[in-house]
């Protein structure tokens, strides 16, 4: 692009207690452009970006707006020049009014007083010429989270802003509203809006951006034109080395035949119903897993993935239903119980319910072993064979750490992760529950967090996984169903016949009812 | 006949109640707007009766001096937000605890309030009195049977709080002003980022706190009593903060619930003057008691600004 940017980021660097988060880094941005900034967690867009909008101050380098420099500016500033950043933890009020929020710290005409209403019709106007739906008088709190990213977009263009700068956009997105969301962009470019996607996924990038720039450690390691790029190519530059293909189809077929293990699931869940609390329950969900079999259910979080998990764990007790290990019901059984039945979890949320922070790694290995003779005999803790067996989940699930004395707290997420799948997974176990395993990973923790799900599924252990990314429950399970409300939708066969659209319906929760009806 | 009779000392009785009660009422309902405006924008000052407290000494203290109840009403505001701006300066600009400030704030002008009437008065047995804002009949709507009595010949101070509940409610309900304090205290991180200045508009509401809770302490001293001593507030600040829970932070609701409680505490008087053989202290409970059972039922029924009582750092979310 030889038109003279409109943005131009130079030598941009930036260090967090001399860990150095941006190294030098350069970018620029065309008018009418959309650019993605691709990499993986850790590699700096967050922060580069944050140093754009005013967040942060860089150490060093220039940014170049429009033609004037830019420095030692706060996120007041940056929106008086047309920089607007949605960021990935909504920035909105959920007690005040979309309109209240769209107009938040501005001083409308009347001011103190606003003329609501006259505000509430220049919204609906701005709306309509962006194709951007959205109800002034209704209160955030009751908004679903796309039109809460949407409410946040109103608000950057009310604001005139002519770069908008959109944070993960997608990852709370389902894929119907992932669409709208890029419709939106694209009618904001055709009205000459710059738009920065800073994001790690690849398809979105090919599918929609103008030109990429890939983030490695901190630094710049490519910018290229979207038109000749391929997806392989990009996650090579992501993550430096070739990426394994995470594909279920190369994983060896389960190596139990599912006759062997005759008509007897792994796992069978028949018409569990949880009274919602808060809006959350379950309505008569049935499914069933066998062994060798990665069952998917997908959905937007909070549509009761969290309860149903919880009442598979035994910390939830279903108001009615019946759930079946191998055939055997284990109503009234807690957690502990049901682990001894063969039982892993893997929690969506490891620093809340899936690790002890404060707790050094030999301690955390201990935590799902307080049955095992080996660690723990007569009630006593055999201090070194802990510190062992943790030593040899270390190796085997290649956990980076100073040794198993180390505090979990230390880890990085991805180790903390191979972590929890080390003491879940290495005692061999027949049902897993694996809730979001991948969360918050970057590429290379997904990869290896996925092949040791396989590996169980070629054990021939009973997997559930319960995701919000399709992706990943694509590259997995053998059928998959989605989760709206409460109510689960029959499964369908992951394989060439499986209706995407139909799926991203349902996670919109149309055509639940029919579905429900039908099966 | 005699029924007539009876019927008609019974509304005397009945409109002198009601008239003790809203003037009970009015300290409660001032600083409850007060704590109201400053809980609204995330600040969680438990230092109310610290504030009434200052308040109600300064405005003495100056009325005395002077013999001008106008320039202790003055020194009554200042006195409050000395007291709150303490709060604020700890609790929002140092990030402090704001509990364990607001409980210190309590202990402080409780002890500087006593040691200062102590070094200006000595041990005396006779109190020194100070200037008093007399009851203002209003005219024509004061003659009013029974609501006359009650609302319209209250001394200016009731007056004033309920005028400051209208005024508080326009803020809330339909000036950009309210829509800032809500979002302060719900989610600063995006007030900052629509460039408001969190701190700032904290230590104006922690001000306005101040104000209003100077005022209510000086409602004490310069409205009813006419004269200061050790703990003159008596918990009324403590009860003040139950006013505002209960009234769920709206101007009204507070106005409501601070009617509730000074109807208890005007039934305590009169009961601990009915010579029923009853030890006074007994009565005396009455509003406390009254407080407790009020939390009691309202429990769980109120929602709090989600960032009520935690300071404000922008680099942490």
């Amino acid at each position: 692009m030889v038109v003279p940017a409109m943005l131009a980021m130079r030598d941009i660097r930036k260090s967090f207690a001399g860990v150095p988060a941006n190294d030098g880094i350069s970018f620029d941005v065309g008018e009418g452009e959309i650019h993605a900034l691709l990499g993986e967690n850790g590699a700096g867009k967050t922060t580069l970006m944050n140093i754009l909008y005013g967040i942060y101050a860089a150490d060093s380098g220039s940014i170049v707006w429009r033609g004037e420099v830019l420095g030692g500016h706060g996120p007041k500033e940056a929106i008086a020049q047309g920089i607007g950043m949605v960021h990935q933890h909504f920035m909105l009020v959920p007690t005040l009014s979309v309109s209240e929020n769209i107009t938040l710290g501005l001083k409308s005409r009347g001011h103190p007083f606003p003329d609501r209403r006259r505000l509430d019709t220049d919204i609906l106007e701005l709306s309509a010429r962006y194709g951007l739906d959205v109800d002034p008088a209704a209160k955030v709190a009751s908004l679903s989270v796309g039109e809460r990213q949407r409410v946040e977009i109103m608000k950057l263009l009310y604001r005139d802003a002519r770069l908008l700068i959109l944070d993960e956009p997608t990852a709370v997105l389902t894929p119907g509203e992932t669409d709208g969301l890029f419709r939106v962009l694209a009618t904001c470019k055709g009205q000459g809006h710059s738009v920065i996607l800073i994001t790690h996924r690849i398809s979105e990038v090919l599918a929609f951006a103008d030109r990429i720039t890939v983030l490695r450690d901190g630094a710049r390691v490519a910018t290229l034109e979207a038109a000749g790029a391929t997806a392989a190519g990009l996650s090579t530059l992501m993550i430096g080395r070739e990426l394994k293909s995470p594909a279920r189809r190369t994983a060896p077929a389960a190596s139990l035949p599912r006759s062997a293990a005759g008509d007897r699931a792994g796992l069978e869940a028949r018409a569990i119903s949880l009274r919602p609390v808060a809006g959350k329950g379950l309505q008569s969900v049935s499914f069933s897993v066998a062994p060798g079999e990665i069952f998917g259910i997908a959905g937007v979080d909070g549509n009761g993935q969290k309860e149903l998990a919880e009442c598979l764990l035994g910390l939830r007790i279903p108001d009615s239903g019946k759930l079946l290990f191998g055939g055997l019901p284990v109503e009234g059984l807690g957690p502990r119980q049901r682990k001894r039945r063969g039982l892993a979890y893997v929690s969506d949320d490891r620093h809340h319910d899936g690790l002890v922070l404060g707790f050094d790694l030999a301690e955390n290995y201990l935590l799902g072993k307080l049955d095992d003779p080996r660690f723990v005999r007569f009630g006593l803790v055999d201090r070194k064979a802990c510190l062992r067996g943790a030593g040899g989940a270390i190796a085997d699930y290649h956990v980076k750490t100073r040794g198993p004395t180390e505090e979990v707290r230390l880890l990085s997420g991805g180790n903390q992760q191979k972590l929890i799948l080390a003491r879940e997974l290495s005692s061999g176990p027949a049902i897993i529950v694996a809730f979001q395993p991948a969360r918050g990973l970057d590429i290379g923790a997904t990869e290896f967090v996925h092949e040791r799900l396989l590996e169980r599924r070629a054990a021939g252990s009973s997997v559930l996984l319960i995701s919000s990314d399709m992706d990943e429950l694509l590259g997995l399970a053998d059928r998959l169903a989605v989760l709206h409300r409460g109510r689960l939708s029959p499964a369908y066969d992951n394989d060439g016949s499986l209706d995407m659209m139909r799926i991203g319906l349902l996670m919109g929760g149309q055509g639940m009812a029919e579905e429900a009806c039908a099966s | 006949m005699s029924d007539t009779q009876g019927f008609a000392a019974l509304l005397g009785e009945l409109s002198t109640f009601a008239a003790a009660s809203v003037r009970m009422a009015a300290p409660l309902l001032i600083a409850g707007l007060g704590e109201a405006i400053s809980e609204t924008a995330g600040i969680l000052n438990i230092g109310l009766e610290g504030i009434m407290l200052s308040g109600a000494f300064a405005a003495f203290i100056v009325a005395w001096a002077t013999q001008n109840v106008w320039l202790g009403i003055m020194a009554g505001i200042a006195g409050g937000m000395l007291a709150s701006l303490l709060h604020a300066l700890l609790g929002v600009g140092r990030r402090a605890d704001q509990t364990i400030t607001g409980l210190a704030l309590n202990f402080l002008a409780s002890g500087l309030t006593s040691y200062f009437f102590l070094m200006a008065f000595g041990r005396t047995t006779s109190l020194p009195e100070c200037p008093v804002l007399p009851a203002v009949e209003i005219p024509l709507l004061s003659s009013i049977p029974f609501f006359g009595p009650v609302l319209f010949s209250q001394n200016p101070f009731v007056y004033f709080a309920f005028v400051a509940t209208g005024l508080v409610w326009l803020l809330f309900r339909r000036s950009e002003w309210g829509v800032i304090l809500h979002a302060a205290g719900e989610n600063p991180h995006a007030a900052d980022s629509a460039g408001l200045d969190v701190i700032r508009t904290r230590y104006v509401a922690a001000a306005a706190n101040g104000c209003f809770g100077g005022l209510a302490g000086a409602s004490i001293t310069l409205g009813t009593l006419g004269f200061f001593m050790e703990n003159v507030t008596s918990g009324k600040g403590y009860i003040a903060l139950v006013v505002v829970i209960l009234g769920r932070r709206q101007p009204f609701g507070v106005a409501l619930a601070a009617l509730l409680l000074g109807a208890a505490d005007a039934l305590q008087f009169r009961m601990q003057t009915g010579n029923s053989g009853i030890p006074s202290q007994v009565f005396i409970m009455f509003p406390y008691l009254m407080t407790v059972i009020v939390l009691l039922f309202s429990i769980g029924k109120t929602r709090d600004p989600a960032s009520l009582g935690i300071p404000f750092d922008r680099g942490r979310r």
